[in-house]
């Protein structure tokens, strides 16, 4: 079946894909290793070259562990609005830990696991990009 | 006549209003934050005035800055759109004391109608029913509690000066009762500054249908009829349509008349809104007054839609000094209409707001649908702001005609670069008792909370297309805002 998809470009981004008699608009933005598409109201992201497992975002706020430190890091880019908690602090799992502000809606960052907090990288009014590190707990 | 006008806002609002006044040839003038100052709506101004920096408090809503900006530029009228100053009673009389007019009703009728105590008090006394409820004069944690009692439970306990769901708690019990009142006072005074509270009975999985009211200085108050808007998230509105599947004719009647009389009551002019719960079905329905909008809603495209006026000019034209555009009792509904709301925001994680470039963004264009946006391919959503990106506007003769448009359209719409809550939208029109029409103000959150609750696997034709893509790249039309050599972009006061 897939050996009767044909592709051709009909515009910037725009694309039609024919396959099993149908003609779809598909539309791609963004480079090889991250597309984003969207065909019929759906949005895909990943890298879709041969070979590539797709990879989709992980979900809720990211936090990477590195050996017993988790780093808690801002989901998206934001105004740092209220640091709940202080170095040395202990917290438990679901604990207020910040609380970004984006977008005229608070956005509370809680903790993913028992710990205590680390290290404290953000303050209250700074803004922060995706993926900035905010804290870390032990 | 208004001649020029500041449009104090930003986003598909600002556009909007530049439109409705490109077309009585009033002249436009633009302000922008430091986030904004490429944005779509600046673009579209005849003139353009830096206000400050991104965030709001420093520019859209700084009331000395767009007082004289507006001095600066002569304008002789200020409209507010949506949001931000618009139902500020201090900004309406700074606007009064600065001799520009101000597009919306006099300073003292938002004040007015802003206190929920004196607002219901006005509507009782006006013969509009509101929810039963009561201001306990003792307003220490016994006396709201006793205030409690006496409507029982469940019930609410709301800041006068709320709004948004701020200042407002659920009393199951009197076991709670104590606890909920020492947290919305706390909410209400954070929040508004005022910690004045009252209680109301909790009404039964109530719809939440709105009227649109419009008064001149000649003494018409009328109604547009409704606006059914029970498809809210989180208290926020998310699908909006006219006519309301829930209203009878005989109901219709009843409700937008009680509309025109609380307009009456609160001396009211220009464009507003009278916010209805309604409770049970048919003709017996009962009908509560919630709160008054003293502003246009971001939902007015709808009555546009049904009734087949222009709000906007009538709003520029009632501001100017002029009768209402229309003769009272001629208007009517026709077909129905149904908007969605395009937020940029993830349905698959919580709804978490989404920033960042619109590598591809491209608007559907097809019979019976009106895109209303404030975004551009090429540019940035900052954090800065409102998530909402567009209102999408679909009309049909019947209410399944207006939604399969409304999704037709919505499958039309790439917005890539950031999530939107597109998929959600589909899948709630795809639901079977939003079809039915038979909701209230808490079915999304109670029956819709996870929809879309993980992203989808492309299917195969698609995976084997983009394999067949490669390592293939269209270069972005626009990488940054300065690259941007579009004339059509970057000339202003150019007409073809």
């Amino acid at each position: 079946m897939t050996s009767a998809v044909r592709t051709t470009r009909i515009g910037a981004g725009t694309y039609l894909v024919e396959h099993d008699g149908r003609n779809e608009t598909v539309y791609v933005a963004g480079p090889a290793s991250d597309r984003w598409v969207f065909w019929n109201g759906q949005v895909f992201r990943g890298d879709f070259r041969p070979d590539t497992p797709l990879t989709a975002p992980a979900a809720g706020p990211k936090a990477g562990a590195h050996g017993s430190v988790t780093a808690i890091v801002a989901p998206m880019p934001a105004r740092v609005g209220s640091v709940a908690v202080a170095i040395g602090s202990r917290v438990r799992k679901g604990d207020i830990l910040i609380v970004l502000e984006a977008m005229k809606m608070e956005l509370p960052i809680r903790a993913p696991g028992d710990g205590v907090v680390a290290a404290v990288h953000c303050e209250e009014g700074q803004l922060v990009q995706a993926d900035a590190a905010l804290m870390d707990l032990e | 006549m208004i001649r020029r006008v500041l449009i104090a806002n930003r986003g598909e609002i600002a556009l909007r209003i530049i439109q409705a006044c490109r077309e009585m040839n009033i002249e436009t003038i633009a302000v922008f934050s430091d986030a904004d100052a490429r944005a779509p709506h600046v673009l579209a101004a005849d003139r353009a005035v830096a206000i400050g920096p991104a965030p709001a408090i420093q520019s859209y809503l700084s009331i000395p800055t767009l007082i004289s900006a507006a001095r600066a530029e002569r304008a002789d009228a200020v409209h507010p759109g949506y949001g931000f100053l618009s139902e500020s009673a201090a900004f309406a009389r700074a606007c009064e004391q600065a001799g520009v007019v101000f597009v919306g009703p006099p300073s003292e009728v938002i004040s007015r109608m802003g206190s929920k105590i004196e607002a219901r008090q006005l509507m009782q006394s006006a013969g509009v029913p509101i929810v039963p409820g009561h201001v306990p004069h003792d307003q220490s944690d016994s006396g709201v509690r006793r205030a409690l009692e006496e409507i029982g439970f469940p019930a609410l306990v709301k800041a006068s000066a709320g709004g948004g769901g701020k200042g407002m708690r659920v009393v199951e019990g009197i076991a709670e009762a104590t606890g909920a009142v020492q947290a919305a006072r706390r909410e209400a005074v954070a929040s508004f500054g005022d910690g004045t509270l009252y209680v109301e009975r909790l009404l039964d999985r109530p719809r939440h249908v709105e009227v649109q009211v419009f008064a001149d200085a000649f003494g018409h108050t009328t109604h547009l009829f409704e606006r059914e808007c029970s498809a809210q998230r989180r208290h926020q509105k998310v699908l909006e349509e006219s006519p309301s599947p829930a209203l009878t004719p005989a109901l219709r009647q009843r409700m937008t008349q009680a509309a025109v009389a609380a307009a009456r009551a609160a001396e009211y002019r220009n464009a507003g809104t009278i916010e209805f719960l309604v409770e049970g079905r048919g003709d017996g329905a009962n009908f509560y007054f919630l709160e008054m909008n003293t502003r246009l809603q971001v939902e007015h495209a709808v009555t546009e839609a049904v009734v087949g006026v222009d709000l906007v000019r009538a709003q520029l034209l009632v501001a100017s000094g002029e009768p209402l555009p229309w003769e009272e009792g001629s208007l009517a509904q026709r077909g129905h209409a149904i908007e969605a709301r395009v937020y940029a925001e993830d349905p698959s994680r919580e709804f978490l707001p989404q920033a960042g470039r619109l590598l591809l963004y491209r608007e559907p264009r097809m019979p019976g649908v009106r895109v209303d946006a404030g975004v551009a391919e090429g540019h940035e959503v900052t954090v800065h702001y409102d998530p909402m990106l567009a209102k999408v506007i679909a009309v049909g003769e019947t209410r399944d005609a207006a939604i399969s448009r409304l999704a037709a359209a919505l499958r039309a719409y790439p917005v890539l670069g950031i999530r939107t809550n597109i998929p959600y939208l589909l899948a709630v029109l795809d639901h079977s008792r939003f079809r039915s029409g038979d909701i209230d103000t808490s079915f999304l959150d109670r029956e819709a909370g996870d929809l879309v609750h993980s992203v989808p696997e492309p299917p195969a034709f698609l995976r084997e297309a983009l394999r067949q893509l490669g390592d293939e790249a269209d270069e972005p039309r626009t990488t940054t805002h300065e690259a941007n050599t579009d004339p059509w972009l970057t000339l202003r006061d150019w007409r073809a």
